[in-house]
């Protein structure tokens, strides 16, 4: 990460599901610990959400799934993203996602999961550690 | 990794930390009977069945009859809820509860762009008039209580579903029990912002009361949802003062289409929450028995018992669980129905093991009743009124809820009430803070929450549990039906109602719409055709989305 650049993140929820409070809690907590949280909100089509990453120039996406659509929807945006030749923003996924769909997620091209529970400062060091900046296309 | 076997002399020592409630309330180390010297019984408190209900709204309480042991339900297609429903039936219910899918709650069309993968997915879809009689099929709707949890905008179009339904089976609607949930500005609060205009929305829930006070008076024609709202992670005392201020709401709109409050105050009934920290949900129910008497007596000055009576029904609290180690939930839903019934509920649903995971399997579903079913036969929990009467924690915790309950509310009125303060956001922004505060006690450790900050166990270890999956093949056949519904629907009268649901509903805000939706399904149009009308009439895009136009 160049010295003084805030990560930049995308936080959004594809499809008709309205928790919304994971979503938001982790926003805040990354606004907190210092990043640029781009809060697109619920609803959204992965096409949105890519339109959105790109235009905004974030770093990262993170997608909040409640509702058991995960594979689908992140399938879906993953292959957005290599169309549109983004695949150099970085994926990861939050919610109710049962462990035995990480290993899938992962395969897919999600740089992490993190289950419903996971305390908001373990996303935060993976982002700091692991996310250090947008790679070269 | 190393074993630290000194930590059971931690655990052997260590004392109760977070002693305060949940909402926040300071608790004592114990309560005696000075905390409670200045409590008249007769005023404050009184038997069940008397004026201000604090110890319940009926006299014998479960004695007459047990509260309504419902489990919510809702999955694939009409025809595989109903499967269940008969089965719920066979395991020993005494209510049906249904839960439309998020489609069909947003009003969009089942090939919406947004509705892929959630046909069926969440709730059941209740697209057409044929649906409901799927869903309804072989079940004796002339006499089983049927809950329909549909909050949102599209509650008349589900509600006309089930009263056709009912007229072609000949059944006088005037008799039928059940309620239809209504309360559409809580789903603001669950995601639905665009789906739910409040100036739009208020004015559906209100026809929906005006229509089934005159013509179903057996019906609960909203259930004020401080469920969902407590899901959005606010506290006990801000449940009750949100759910009261919407219920607040809708009364003013009612009363200003000319019905008397006692016409239809005595079938306002609430869905309420029934979280983790055991006695401030049991103090919290019985304030609000308390707090709904008083304002619809000094407030609205009804004047029939009946309209006095704060009549609820109960979720568990899905936000108190924790998907590790799952199997923990039940203990959790135990208490947590235990509370329910020991506050005097009326209609219970308890929460599946795996509701933090997926929808109920069927296998822990049948738990969640069964628990019921231990608390109403093997606890003698149901056998005395209000049995924590005179408890000086109990009764304190009871003023106290209702005291903080009452500031809130009284922020709110001064800000216009409910629609202003949804309006302005501020409802928005004080649930922001309430779940970022929770979140950080957990962070902190401030709050322990077995399995989540402490009691881990690694994830091979967790518990496998048998989980409902979601059906791509009970979409496709519902897609499928839709089209084939389409195709060979009577187009003529299809748009011959729409049209005369345009000219009703631009008649203006007080012209109830009951009577034309009913046409409109009669005649088998779609949920998503009937409220996307609606929506262009006062003003706003047919599909909440802006993806798709009007067909007609």
């Amino acid at each position: 990460m160049e010295p003084g650049r805030k990560h930049r993140i995308l936080i959004g929820s594809i499809g008709l599901d309205g928790h919304e409070l994971g979503a938001l809690i982790v926003s805040r907590a990354l606004q907190d610990a210092g990043m640029e949280v781009v809060y697109l909100g619920l609803n959204q089509t992965p096409e949105q959400v890519v339109e959105s990453a790109i235009q905004e120039s974030v770093d990262i996406i993170g997608i909040s799934s409640m509702s058991g659509i995960h594979v689908e929807a992140l399938s879906d945006l993953l292959e957005v993203l290599e169309e549109r030749r983004a695949k150099n923003i970085s994926v990861i996924a939050g919610g109710i996602i049962p462990q035995e769909d990480f290993l899938v997620l992962e395969k897919l091209g999600v740089k992490k999961v993190f289950p419903s529970g996971t305390a908001t400062s373990e996303i935060v060091s993976f982002i700091k550690k692991e996310l250090p900046e947008k790679p070269e296309v | 990794m190393k074993k630290d076997v000194n930590k059971i002399n931690t655990a052997y020592r260590e004392k109760a930390q977070a002693t305060n409630t949940l909402s926040g309330i300071a608790v004592k180390e114990i309560y005696t009977p000075e905390d409670t010297k200045d409590i008249h019984y007769d005023r404050d408190i009184a038997d069940s069945g008397q004026y201000p209900f604090t110890r319940g709204i009926y006299p014998d309480m479960f004695r007459g009859r047990y509260w309504t042991r419902r489990e919510v339900c809702g999955f694939g297609t009409p025809a595989h809820t109903n499967e269940r429903l008969l089965q719920q039936i066979e395991e020993g219910v005494g209510g049906l509860n249904v839960i439309v899918d998020m489609p069909t709650r947003f009003g969009v069309d089942v090939q919406h762009p947004l509705a892929e993968g959630e046909v069926g997915a969440a709730g059941v879809p209740l697209t057409s008039l044929k649906d409901m009689e799927d869903l309804t099929k072989g079940i004796p709707i002339s006499d089983v209580s049927f809950s329909l949890i549909s909050s949102s905008c599209i509650a008349p179009i589900v509600l006309s579903q089930y009263i056709i339904t009912c007229q072609s089976a000949g059944i006088d609607i005037s008799k039928i029990r059940g309620t239809i949930q209504n309360d559409t500005l809580s789903t603001r609060f669950c995601g639905m912002g665009e789906a739910t205009p409040p100036d739009l929305a208020l004015k559906i829930s209100a026809d929906v009361i005006e229509f089934c006070t005159k013509n179903m008076p057996l019906w609960n024609p909203i259930n004020v949802n401080m469920y969902d709202l407590r899901e959005t992670g606010i506290s006990a005392t801000q449940e009750l003062a949100f759910g009261f201020a919407n219920a607040i709401a809708y009364i003013e709109e009612v009363l200003e289409r000319g019905l008397d409050i006692d016409n239809f105050a005595p079938r306002f009934a609430f869905y309420c929450s029934a979280h983790i920290d055991f006695f401030e949900e049991i103090a919290k129910l019985r304030a609000a028995r308390r707090m709904w008497a008083r304002i619809m007596r000094e407030r609205f000055k009804a004047k029939n018992p009946k309209s006095l009576k704060f009549r609820f029904g109960i979720h568990t609290a899905g936000c108190s669980l924790v998907a590790h180690q799952p199997l923990n939930n039940i203990v959790r839903v135990a208490f947590e129905a235990l509370s329910a019934v020991l506050a005097g509920v009326q209609s219970l649903h308890c929460c599946s093991y795996d509701e933090p995971i997926a929808l109920p399997h069927e296998s822990t579903q049948r738990i969640a009743l069964r628990t019921q079913q231990i608390i109403a036969y093997e606890t003698g929990a149901a056998n005395t009124a209000d049995p924590l009467a005179g408890s000086y924690y109990i009764e304190t915790l009871t003023n106290r809820i209702e005291e903080e309950a009452l500031k809130i509310m009284e922020k709110i009125d001064e800000m216009g009430g409910a629609l202003a303060a949804i309006k302005k956001k501020w409802i928005d922004r004080e649930i922001e803070k309430e779940a970022v505060k929770y979140q950080e006690a957990i962070e902190n450790n401030e709050r322990i929450v077995v399995g989540i900050n402490e009691f881990i166990e690694p994830p091979e270890e967790e518990t496998r549990a048998k989980r409902h999956k979601y059906s791509y093949e009970a979409e496709k056949v519902h897609i499928d039906n839709v089209n084939r519904l389409r195709r060979e629907r009577d187009h003529k009268r299809v748009q011959e109602s729409i049209q005369n649901l345009r000219k009703e509903a631009l008649k203006g805000k007080k012209h109830n719409l009951i009577p034309s939706i009913i046409e409109a399904v009669r005649a088998y149009s779609t949920t998503d055709e009937i409220i996307g009308t609606i929506r262009e009439c006062f003003g706003y895009s047919y599909d909440p989305f802006e993806m798709e136009k009007s067909p007609f």
